[in-house]
Protein backbone atom coordinates (compact mmCIF):
# COMPACT_ATOMS: atom_id res chain seq x y z
CA UNK A 1 0.00 0.00 0.00
CA UNK A 2 3.05 2.27 -0.16
CA UNK A 3 4.26 4.11 -3.26
CA UNK A 4 7.72 2.58 -3.57
CA UNK A 5 8.97 -0.53 -1.85
CA UNK A 6 11.86 -0.31 0.63
CA UNK A 7 14.21 -3.28 1.06
CA UNK A 8 12.11 -6.03 2.67
CA UNK A 9 12.51 -5.98 6.42
CA UNK A 10 15.10 -3.18 6.42
CA UNK A 11 13.94 -0.50 8.81
CA UNK A 12 16.57 2.05 7.77
CA UNK A 13 15.40 1.95 4.16
CA UNK A 14 11.81 2.35 5.40
CA UNK A 15 12.93 5.46 7.33
CA UNK A 16 14.73 6.72 4.24
CA UNK A 17 11.54 6.32 2.22
CA UNK A 18 9.84 8.63 4.71
CA UNK A 19 12.96 10.88 4.83
CA UNK A 20 13.27 10.15 8.53
CA UNK A 21 16.69 8.45 8.64
CA UNK A 22 18.77 9.48 11.65
CA UNK A 23 21.25 12.07 10.37
CA UNK A 24 24.67 12.92 11.71
CA UNK A 25 24.76 16.50 13.02
CA UNK A 26 27.40 18.80 11.57
CA UNK A 27 30.47 19.15 13.74
CA UNK A 28 31.70 22.53 14.87
CA UNK A 29 35.06 23.57 16.26
CA UNK A 30 33.13 25.55 18.86
CA UNK A 31 31.24 22.50 20.04
CA UNK A 32 31.17 22.08 23.82
CA UNK A 33 33.02 19.21 25.47
CA UNK A 34 30.91 16.15 24.74
CA UNK A 35 29.57 13.79 27.34
CA UNK A 36 31.34 10.42 27.47
CA UNK A 37 30.25 7.15 28.99
CA UNK A 38 32.66 4.43 30.13
CA UNK A 39 33.38 1.55 31.12
CA UNK A 40 31.74 -1.63 29.82
CA UNK A 41 32.79 -5.25 29.48
CA UNK A 42 31.46 -8.73 28.88
CA UNK A 43 32.76 -12.21 29.58
CA UNK A 44 31.60 -15.77 29.22
CA UNK A 45 30.53 -17.32 32.50
CA UNK A 46 29.04 -20.72 33.25
CA UNK A 47 25.48 -19.50 32.63
CA UNK A 48 26.03 -17.45 29.47
CA UNK A 49 27.54 -14.06 28.75
CA UNK A 50 27.63 -11.49 31.52
CA UNK A 51 27.65 -7.86 30.32
CA UNK A 52 28.34 -5.13 32.85
CA UNK A 53 29.05 -1.44 32.94
CA UNK A 54 29.55 1.36 35.41
CA UNK A 55 26.95 4.11 35.51
CA UNK A 56 29.07 7.25 35.20
CA UNK A 57 28.94 9.79 32.39
CA UNK A 58 31.56 12.56 32.26
CA UNK A 59 32.18 15.72 30.25
CA UNK A 60 35.84 16.62 30.56
CA UNK A 61 36.57 16.64 34.28
CA UNK A 62 32.90 17.02 35.21
CA UNK A 63 30.84 14.04 36.39
CA UNK A 64 27.52 14.52 34.59
CA UNK A 65 25.66 11.68 36.29
CA UNK A 66 26.21 8.37 38.06
CA UNK A 67 22.93 6.90 36.88
CA UNK A 68 23.49 6.03 33.20
CA UNK A 69 22.36 2.65 31.85
CA UNK A 70 25.07 1.57 29.44
CA UNK A 71 24.04 -2.06 29.07
CA UNK A 72 20.97 -2.02 26.86
CA UNK A 73 18.73 -4.97 26.02
CA UNK A 74 18.13 -4.68 22.29
CA UNK A 75 15.76 -7.63 22.18
CA UNK A 76 15.43 -10.97 23.94
CA UNK A 77 18.54 -12.37 22.22
CA UNK A 78 20.91 -9.40 22.07
CA UNK A 79 22.55 -6.89 24.38
CA UNK A 80 24.48 -3.73 23.51
CA UNK A 81 27.11 -2.21 25.80
CA UNK A 82 27.96 1.39 24.99
CA UNK A 83 31.17 3.30 25.56
CA UNK A 84 31.63 6.72 24.03
CA UNK A 85 29.22 9.56 23.42
CA UNK A 86 25.79 8.65 24.84
CA UNK A 87 23.86 10.88 22.43
CA UNK A 88 25.10 8.83 19.49
CA UNK A 89 25.16 5.50 21.29
CA UNK A 90 21.58 5.73 22.60
CA UNK A 91 20.37 6.61 19.10
CA UNK A 92 22.23 3.56 17.74
CA UNK A 93 20.55 1.40 20.39
CA UNK A 94 17.13 2.78 19.45
CA UNK A 95 17.75 2.14 15.75
CA UNK A 96 18.85 -1.42 16.50
CA UNK A 97 15.90 -2.11 18.82
CA UNK A 98 13.38 -0.95 16.24
CA UNK A 99 15.22 -2.56 13.31
CA UNK A 100 15.45 -6.03 14.87
CA UNK A 101 11.81 -6.05 15.96
CA UNK A 102 10.71 -4.63 12.62
CA UNK A 103 12.55 -7.39 10.75
CA UNK A 104 11.18 -10.12 13.02
CA UNK A 105 7.60 -8.94 12.73
CA UNK A 106 7.59 -8.09 9.04
CA UNK A 107 9.58 -11.08 7.79
CA UNK A 108 8.11 -13.54 10.32
CA UNK A 109 11.57 -14.74 11.36
CA UNK A 110 14.30 -13.33 13.61
CA UNK A 111 17.37 -11.64 12.16
CA UNK A 112 20.43 -13.91 12.18
CA UNK A 113 23.33 -13.13 14.51
CA UNK A 114 25.75 -12.21 11.67
CA UNK A 115 23.17 -9.74 10.33
CA UNK A 116 22.72 -8.23 13.81
CA UNK A 117 26.46 -7.83 14.21
CA UNK A 118 26.71 -6.16 10.79
CA UNK A 119 23.76 -3.88 11.50
CA UNK A 120 25.75 -2.30 14.32
CA UNK A 121 28.87 -2.14 12.13
CA UNK A 122 26.81 -0.28 9.52
CA UNK A 123 25.70 2.31 12.08
CA UNK A 124 29.31 2.80 13.19
CA UNK A 125 30.41 3.28 9.58
CA UNK A 126 27.64 5.82 9.03
CA UNK A 127 28.94 7.65 12.10
CA UNK A 128 32.41 7.85 10.53
CA UNK A 129 32.42 11.65 9.93
CA UNK A 130 31.69 12.29 13.61
CA UNK A 131 34.29 9.72 14.64
CA UNK A 132 36.96 11.23 12.40
CA UNK A 133 36.32 14.68 13.86
CA UNK A 134 36.82 13.32 17.35
CA UNK A 135 33.27 13.92 18.49
CA UNK A 136 30.42 11.44 18.52
CA UNK A 137 32.75 8.46 18.83
CA UNK A 138 31.17 5.20 19.97
CA UNK A 139 33.06 1.94 20.66
CA UNK A 140 30.40 -0.59 21.65
CA UNK A 141 30.31 -4.24 22.60
CA UNK A 142 27.59 -6.51 21.36
CA UNK A 143 26.42 -9.89 22.65
CA UNK A 144 23.95 -12.04 20.80
CA UNK A 145 22.68 -15.59 20.75
CA UNK A 146 23.82 -17.67 17.79
CA UNK A 147 20.90 -19.89 16.78
CA UNK A 148 22.84 -21.40 13.88
CA UNK A 149 24.55 -23.82 16.28
CA UNK A 150 22.93 -26.54 18.37
CA UNK A 151 22.38 -25.82 21.19
CA UNK A 152 22.23 -22.03 20.64
CA UNK A 153 25.14 -20.17 22.23
CA UNK A 154 25.67 -16.55 23.29
CA UNK A 155 28.65 -14.80 21.72
CA UNK A 156 30.52 -11.52 22.35
CA UNK A 157 31.67 -9.07 19.67
CA UNK A 158 33.72 -5.92 19.92
CA UNK A 159 34.19 -3.16 17.37
CA UNK A 160 36.68 -0.51 16.42
CA UNK A 161 35.37 3.05 16.01
CA UNK A 162 35.23 2.65 12.22
CA UNK A 163 32.92 -0.36 12.38
CA UNK A 164 35.23 -3.37 12.09
CA UNK A 165 33.80 -6.23 14.12
CA UNK A 166 35.65 -8.98 15.97
CA UNK A 167 34.43 -11.95 17.92
CA UNK A 168 35.83 -12.18 21.44
CA UNK A 169 36.86 -15.64 22.59
CA UNK A 170 36.47 -15.17 26.33
CA UNK A 171 35.91 -11.51 27.10
CA UNK A 172 35.91 -7.96 25.73
CA UNK A 173 36.02 -4.52 27.30
CA UNK A 174 35.63 -0.97 26.06
CA UNK A 175 35.94 2.55 27.42
CA UNK A 176 38.53 4.43 29.44
CA UNK A 177 38.68 1.85 32.23
CA UNK A 178 38.92 -1.10 29.87
CA UNK A 179 42.71 -1.45 30.11
CA UNK A 180 42.53 -2.33 33.79
CA UNK A 181 39.59 -4.65 33.27
CA UNK A 182 41.17 -6.50 30.34
CA UNK A 183 44.36 -7.03 32.35
CA UNK A 184 42.46 -8.56 35.27
CA UNK A 185 40.26 -10.67 33.00
CA UNK A 186 43.34 -11.92 31.13
CA UNK A 187 45.06 -12.81 34.39
CA UNK A 188 41.99 -14.50 35.84
CA UNK A 189 41.30 -16.45 32.66
CA UNK A 190 44.89 -17.72 32.53
CA UNK A 191 45.79 -18.21 36.19
CA UNK A 192 42.62 -17.72 38.19
CA UNK A 193 40.59 -20.29 40.03
CA UNK A 194 37.81 -20.38 39.11
CA UNK A 195 38.21 -18.92 35.64
CA UNK A 196 35.53 -16.41 34.64
CA UNK A 197 34.09 -18.95 32.19
CA UNK A 198 33.60 -21.38 35.10
CA UNK A 199 31.88 -18.92 37.43
CA UNK A 200 28.24 -19.31 38.38
CA UNK A 201 26.00 -16.24 38.32
CA UNK A 202 26.66 -15.20 41.91
CA UNK A 203 30.46 -15.39 41.55
CA UNK A 204 30.38 -13.75 38.12
CA UNK A 205 28.35 -10.76 39.37
CA UNK A 206 30.60 -10.35 42.38
CA UNK A 207 33.68 -10.57 40.11
CA UNK A 208 32.18 -7.98 37.71
CA UNK A 209 31.52 -5.57 40.60
CA UNK A 210 35.09 -5.93 41.80
CA UNK A 211 36.42 -5.35 38.28
CA UNK A 212 34.56 -2.04 38.11
CA UNK A 213 35.69 -1.05 41.60
CA UNK A 214 39.30 -1.71 40.63
CA UNK A 215 38.95 0.17 37.33
CA UNK A 216 37.47 3.17 39.16
CA UNK A 217 40.59 3.39 41.32
CA UNK A 218 42.74 4.03 38.25
CA UNK A 219 40.29 5.91 36.01
CA UNK A 220 38.27 8.89 37.20
CA UNK A 221 35.78 8.47 34.32
CA UNK A 222 34.76 5.06 35.61
CA UNK A 223 32.19 5.06 38.38
CA UNK A 224 32.65 2.31 40.89
CA UNK A 225 30.25 0.49 43.15
CA UNK A 226 29.06 2.41 46.19
CA UNK A 227 26.59 0.54 48.43
CA UNK A 228 26.28 3.64 50.66
CA UNK A 229 24.64 5.60 47.85
CA UNK A 230 22.93 2.51 46.39
CA UNK A 231 25.10 2.87 43.28
CA UNK A 232 25.58 -0.46 41.60
CA UNK A 233 26.64 -1.55 38.15
CA UNK A 234 24.30 -2.31 35.28
CA UNK A 235 24.53 -6.06 34.80
CA UNK A 236 22.73 -8.27 32.30
CA UNK A 237 23.11 -11.98 31.69
CA UNK A 238 22.55 -13.21 28.15
CA UNK A 239 21.58 -16.85 27.98
CA UNK A 240 20.39 -18.94 25.06
CA UNK A 241 16.90 -18.57 26.48
CA UNK A 242 16.96 -14.78 26.81
CA UNK A 243 18.22 -11.76 28.73
CA UNK A 244 18.12 -11.50 32.51
CA UNK A 245 18.70 -8.23 34.32
CA UNK A 246 20.62 -8.50 37.58
CA UNK A 247 18.93 -5.91 39.77
CA UNK A 248 20.56 -3.62 42.33
CA UNK A 249 18.98 -5.72 45.08
CA UNK A 250 20.53 -8.91 43.69
CA UNK A 251 23.93 -7.25 43.36
CA UNK A 252 23.68 -6.02 46.94
CA UNK A 253 22.84 -9.52 48.11
CA UNK A 254 25.65 -11.14 46.10
CA UNK A 255 28.21 -8.60 47.34
CA UNK A 256 27.32 -9.26 50.97
CA UNK A 257 27.60 -13.06 50.71
CA UNK B 1 -18.92 4.73 -18.04
CA UNK B 2 -18.06 6.11 -14.60
CA UNK B 3 -18.75 9.74 -15.50
CA UNK B 4 -22.44 8.92 -14.94
CA UNK B 5 -23.29 8.70 -11.20
CA UNK B 6 -25.66 5.79 -11.67
CA UNK B 7 -23.02 3.79 -13.52
CA UNK B 8 -20.51 4.50 -10.77
CA UNK B 9 -22.93 3.35 -8.07
CA UNK B 10 -23.68 0.25 -10.05
CA UNK B 11 -19.97 -0.47 -10.47
CA UNK B 12 -19.38 -0.11 -6.73
CA UNK B 13 -22.34 -2.37 -5.96
CA UNK B 14 -21.00 -4.98 -8.39
CA UNK B 15 -17.62 -4.70 -6.77
CA UNK B 16 -19.14 -5.24 -3.30
CA UNK B 17 -20.96 -8.30 -4.57
CA UNK B 18 -17.76 -9.63 -6.14
CA UNK B 19 -15.79 -9.22 -2.90
CA UNK B 20 -18.53 -10.92 -0.85
CA UNK B 21 -18.54 -13.82 -3.30
CA UNK B 22 -14.74 -14.17 -3.17
CA UNK B 23 -14.70 -14.11 0.64
CA UNK B 24 -17.27 -16.87 1.03
CA UNK B 25 -14.61 -19.59 1.15
CA UNK B 26 -12.66 -17.91 3.95
CA UNK B 27 -12.75 -19.38 7.44
CA UNK B 28 -13.39 -17.10 10.42
CA UNK B 29 -10.94 -15.57 12.87
CA UNK B 30 -11.86 -14.80 16.46
CA UNK B 31 -10.50 -12.93 19.46
CA UNK B 32 -11.41 -12.66 23.13
CA UNK B 33 -10.36 -10.28 25.86
CA UNK B 34 -9.49 -12.25 29.00
CA UNK B 35 -8.22 -11.33 32.44
CA UNK B 36 -4.62 -12.24 31.55
CA UNK B 37 -4.53 -10.98 27.98
CA UNK B 38 -6.07 -11.13 24.54
CA UNK B 39 -6.43 -14.43 22.71
CA UNK B 40 -6.63 -14.48 18.90
CA UNK B 41 -7.39 -17.61 16.95
CA UNK B 42 -7.72 -18.83 13.37
CA UNK B 43 -7.26 -22.08 11.51
CA UNK B 44 -4.93 -21.98 8.52
CA UNK B 45 -1.65 -23.14 7.09
CA UNK B 46 0.63 -21.59 9.72
CA UNK B 47 1.47 -17.86 9.85
CA UNK B 48 -1.42 -17.10 7.53
CA UNK B 49 -4.24 -15.89 9.78
CA UNK B 50 -2.92 -14.39 13.03
CA UNK B 51 -0.04 -11.93 13.22
CA UNK B 52 1.89 -9.70 15.58
CA UNK B 53 1.87 -6.03 14.55
CA UNK B 54 3.61 -4.21 17.36
CA UNK B 55 4.34 -4.48 21.11
CA UNK B 56 0.66 -4.58 22.19
CA UNK B 57 -1.01 -5.01 18.81
CA UNK B 58 -2.08 -7.98 16.74
CA UNK B 59 -4.11 -8.69 13.63
CA UNK B 60 -6.16 -11.64 12.42
CA UNK B 61 -7.87 -11.88 9.09
CA UNK B 62 -9.47 -13.94 6.40
CA UNK B 63 -9.34 -13.42 2.67
CA UNK B 64 -6.71 -13.51 -0.02
CA UNK B 65 -3.30 -14.17 1.58
CA UNK B 66 -1.58 -11.58 -0.64
CA UNK B 67 -4.05 -8.89 0.41
CA UNK B 68 -3.77 -9.78 4.10
CA UNK B 69 -0.02 -9.59 3.67
CA UNK B 70 -0.11 -6.11 2.09
CA UNK B 71 -2.29 -4.75 4.88
CA UNK B 72 -0.21 -6.46 7.56
CA UNK B 73 2.95 -4.95 6.09
CA UNK B 74 1.40 -1.48 5.86
CA UNK B 75 0.31 -1.68 9.51
CA UNK B 76 3.74 -2.89 10.67
CA UNK B 77 5.51 -0.15 8.68
CA UNK B 78 3.27 2.57 10.10
CA UNK B 79 3.55 1.29 13.68
CA UNK B 80 7.36 1.06 13.62
CA UNK B 81 7.86 4.46 11.98
CA UNK B 82 5.53 5.96 14.59
CA UNK B 83 7.37 4.20 17.43
CA UNK B 84 10.75 5.36 16.17
CA UNK B 85 9.84 8.97 15.46
CA UNK B 86 7.78 9.38 18.64
CA UNK B 87 7.69 6.51 21.17
CA UNK B 88 6.36 2.93 21.31
CA UNK B 89 3.66 4.16 23.72
CA UNK B 90 2.32 6.45 20.98
CA UNK B 91 1.42 3.58 18.67
CA UNK B 92 -2.35 3.28 18.91
CA UNK B 93 -4.84 1.17 17.04
CA UNK B 94 -7.25 4.09 16.79
CA UNK B 95 -4.74 6.12 14.78
CA UNK B 96 -3.43 3.10 12.86
CA UNK B 97 -6.89 2.12 11.61
CA UNK B 98 -8.73 5.43 11.72
CA UNK B 99 -6.09 7.49 9.91
CA UNK B 100 -4.18 4.78 8.05
CA UNK B 101 -5.67 1.45 7.10
CA UNK B 102 -9.34 2.50 6.98
CA UNK B 103 -8.92 5.43 4.57
CA UNK B 104 -6.48 3.46 2.40
CA UNK B 105 -8.91 0.52 2.11
CA UNK B 106 -11.79 2.89 1.29
CA UNK B 107 -9.77 4.66 -1.40
CA UNK B 108 -8.78 1.35 -2.91
CA UNK B 109 -12.35 0.04 -2.82
CA UNK B 110 -13.70 3.06 -4.65
CA UNK B 111 -11.06 2.98 -7.37
CA UNK B 112 -13.15 0.70 -9.50
CA UNK B 113 -10.53 -0.02 -12.14
CA UNK B 114 -8.06 -1.50 -9.63
CA UNK B 115 -8.42 -4.86 -7.91
CA UNK B 116 -10.19 -4.60 -4.53
CA UNK B 117 -8.71 -5.96 -1.31
CA UNK B 118 -10.28 -9.32 -0.50
CA UNK B 119 -10.05 -9.15 3.29
CA UNK B 120 -12.05 -9.09 6.48
CA UNK B 121 -9.94 -8.22 9.51
CA UNK B 122 -9.95 -7.84 13.22
CA UNK B 123 -7.26 -5.92 15.08
CA UNK B 124 -6.54 -5.94 18.79
CA UNK B 125 -4.79 -3.56 21.18
CA UNK B 126 -3.89 -4.79 24.65
CA UNK B 127 -4.93 -2.45 27.45
CA UNK B 128 -3.93 -2.36 31.11
CA UNK B 129 -7.16 -4.21 32.00
CA UNK B 130 -9.73 -6.24 30.02
CA UNK B 131 -12.23 -3.36 29.90
CA UNK B 132 -9.63 -1.24 28.10
CA UNK B 133 -8.66 -3.82 25.50
CA UNK B 134 -9.58 -2.29 22.15
CA UNK B 135 -10.81 -4.21 19.11
CA UNK B 136 -11.34 -2.93 15.59
CA UNK B 137 -13.42 -4.89 13.10
CA UNK B 138 -12.15 -3.64 9.76
CA UNK B 139 -13.95 -4.43 6.49
CA UNK B 140 -12.70 -4.64 2.91
CA UNK B 141 -14.28 -1.26 2.05
CA UNK B 142 -12.48 0.57 4.86
CA UNK B 143 -15.47 0.80 7.19
CA UNK B 144 -14.91 -0.34 10.74
CA UNK B 145 -16.48 -0.83 14.16
CA UNK B 146 -14.72 -0.49 17.50
CA UNK B 147 -15.31 -2.34 20.74
CA UNK B 148 -13.75 -2.35 24.19
CA UNK B 149 -13.21 -5.82 25.69
CA UNK B 150 -15.44 -8.81 25.10
CA UNK B 151 -15.32 -11.10 22.09
CA UNK B 152 -14.97 -10.24 18.42
CA UNK B 153 -15.40 -12.39 15.32
CA UNK B 154 -14.58 -11.78 11.66
CA UNK B 155 -16.33 -13.80 8.95
CA UNK B 156 -17.73 -13.12 5.49
CA UNK B 157 -21.33 -13.37 6.76
CA UNK B 158 -22.51 -10.51 8.98
CA UNK B 159 -25.50 -12.39 10.47
CA UNK B 160 -23.45 -15.47 11.38
CA UNK B 161 -20.74 -13.23 12.78
CA UNK B 162 -23.21 -11.44 15.08
CA UNK B 163 -24.72 -14.74 16.25
CA UNK B 164 -21.31 -16.25 17.00
CA UNK B 165 -20.24 -13.13 18.84
CA UNK B 166 -23.42 -13.18 20.95
CA UNK B 167 -22.97 -16.87 21.82
CA UNK B 168 -19.32 -16.44 22.72
CA UNK B 169 -20.15 -13.35 24.78
CA UNK B 170 -22.47 -15.49 26.88
CA UNK B 171 -20.03 -18.40 27.19
CA UNK B 172 -16.78 -16.53 27.96
CA UNK B 173 -16.89 -15.04 31.45
CA UNK B 174 -14.42 -12.81 33.24
CA UNK B 175 -12.82 -15.83 34.93
CA UNK B 176 -12.54 -18.00 31.80
CA UNK B 177 -8.93 -19.05 31.41
CA UNK B 178 -6.93 -19.09 28.19
CA UNK B 179 -7.37 -22.78 27.43
CA UNK B 180 -11.12 -22.73 28.08
CA UNK B 181 -11.46 -19.63 25.92
CA UNK B 182 -9.47 -21.20 23.07
CA UNK B 183 -11.71 -24.28 23.26
CA UNK B 184 -14.83 -22.09 23.06
CA UNK B 185 -13.42 -20.06 20.16
CA UNK B 186 -12.71 -23.30 18.33
CA UNK B 187 -16.26 -24.51 18.96
CA UNK B 188 -17.56 -21.26 17.46
CA UNK B 189 -15.06 -21.55 14.61
CA UNK B 190 -16.38 -25.04 13.83
CA UNK B 191 -20.02 -23.87 13.75
CA UNK B 192 -19.13 -20.95 11.47
CA UNK B 193 -16.85 -22.95 9.18
CA UNK B 194 -19.56 -25.57 8.72
CA UNK B 195 -22.23 -22.88 8.17
CA UNK B 196 -24.22 -24.14 11.14
CA UNK B 197 -26.58 -21.95 13.10
CA UNK B 198 -26.08 -20.54 16.59
CA UNK B 199 -29.78 -19.80 17.02
CA UNK B 200 -31.06 -23.36 16.79
CA UNK B 201 -30.33 -25.89 19.54
CA UNK B 202 -26.58 -26.41 19.68
CA UNK B 203 -25.06 -29.85 20.16
CA UNK B 204 -23.68 -30.51 23.63
CA UNK B 205 -20.15 -29.48 24.56
CA UNK B 206 -18.60 -32.89 23.89
CA UNK B 207 -20.08 -32.96 20.40
CA UNK B 208 -18.93 -29.40 19.67
CA UNK B 209 -15.45 -30.31 20.85
CA UNK B 210 -15.41 -33.44 18.71
CA UNK B 211 -16.65 -31.27 15.84
CA UNK B 212 -13.76 -28.80 15.90
CA UNK B 213 -11.23 -31.59 16.45
CA UNK B 214 -12.45 -33.37 13.35
CA UNK B 215 -12.68 -30.17 11.30
CA UNK B 216 -9.13 -29.04 12.17
CA UNK B 217 -7.47 -32.37 11.31
CA UNK B 218 -4.58 -31.73 8.89
CA UNK B 219 -4.82 -27.98 9.51
CA UNK B 220 -2.93 -25.71 11.86
CA UNK B 221 -4.64 -23.94 14.73
CA UNK B 222 -3.01 -20.51 14.78
CA UNK B 223 -3.04 -18.82 18.15
CA UNK B 224 -1.87 -15.36 19.10
CA UNK B 225 -1.59 -14.26 22.72
CA UNK B 226 -1.04 -10.70 23.95
CA UNK B 227 0.06 -11.13 27.55
CA UNK B 228 -1.07 -8.43 29.98
CA UNK B 229 1.70 -9.12 32.50
CA UNK B 230 5.22 -9.18 31.08
CA UNK B 231 8.57 -7.59 31.82
CA UNK B 232 9.25 -7.16 28.10
CA UNK B 233 7.70 -4.50 25.84
CA UNK B 234 6.73 -7.04 23.15
CA UNK B 235 3.69 -8.84 24.57
CA UNK B 236 2.87 -11.11 21.65
CA UNK B 237 3.40 -14.86 21.83
CA UNK B 238 2.33 -17.62 19.48
CA UNK B 239 1.64 -20.70 21.63
CA UNK B 240 0.73 -23.94 19.91
CA UNK B 241 -2.54 -25.74 20.56
CA UNK B 242 -0.58 -28.42 22.42
CA UNK B 243 1.05 -25.79 24.66
CA UNK B 244 -2.44 -24.59 25.56
CA UNK B 245 -3.44 -28.14 26.40
CA UNK B 246 -6.02 -28.40 23.62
Amino acid sequence: MSHSQPIAGDFLSLLAEHRLEPGAPAASAAAPVQTQATTVFGFHCAEGVLMAGDRRATAGNVIVTDRVEKIIEIDCTSVLAIAGVPATAFEMARVLQTSFEYYRRSQLQPLSLPARVRALARLLRENLPMTMQGIGIVVPLFAGVDHAVTPPEPRIYFYDPLGAQFQAVGYAASGSGSGTIRSILSFQERYGQPRPSQMGLRDAVRFASRLLTTASEFDSATGGINPDTETYATVKLLKASGVETITDAQQKEFLHD
Amino acid sequence: MTEEPYRWLEAVANRREYVHEQLKGGTPVLAASLAEGILLLGVGGGQSKVFELFDRHALAGLGHPADIERIRQAAIDAAHVEAFTRAPEDVSLRRLVGFGLGPQLKTNFEQIFSAPFLVELLLAELGPEPGRDLFFRLHFDGSYQTQFGGVIVATSDAAAEAAAQKWLGEMIKSNTDRTQAADLLLQAWWRLAENKSFTEALPDEAARRAGWREATKGKEIEIGWLARQSSRPARYQAPTAAELGL
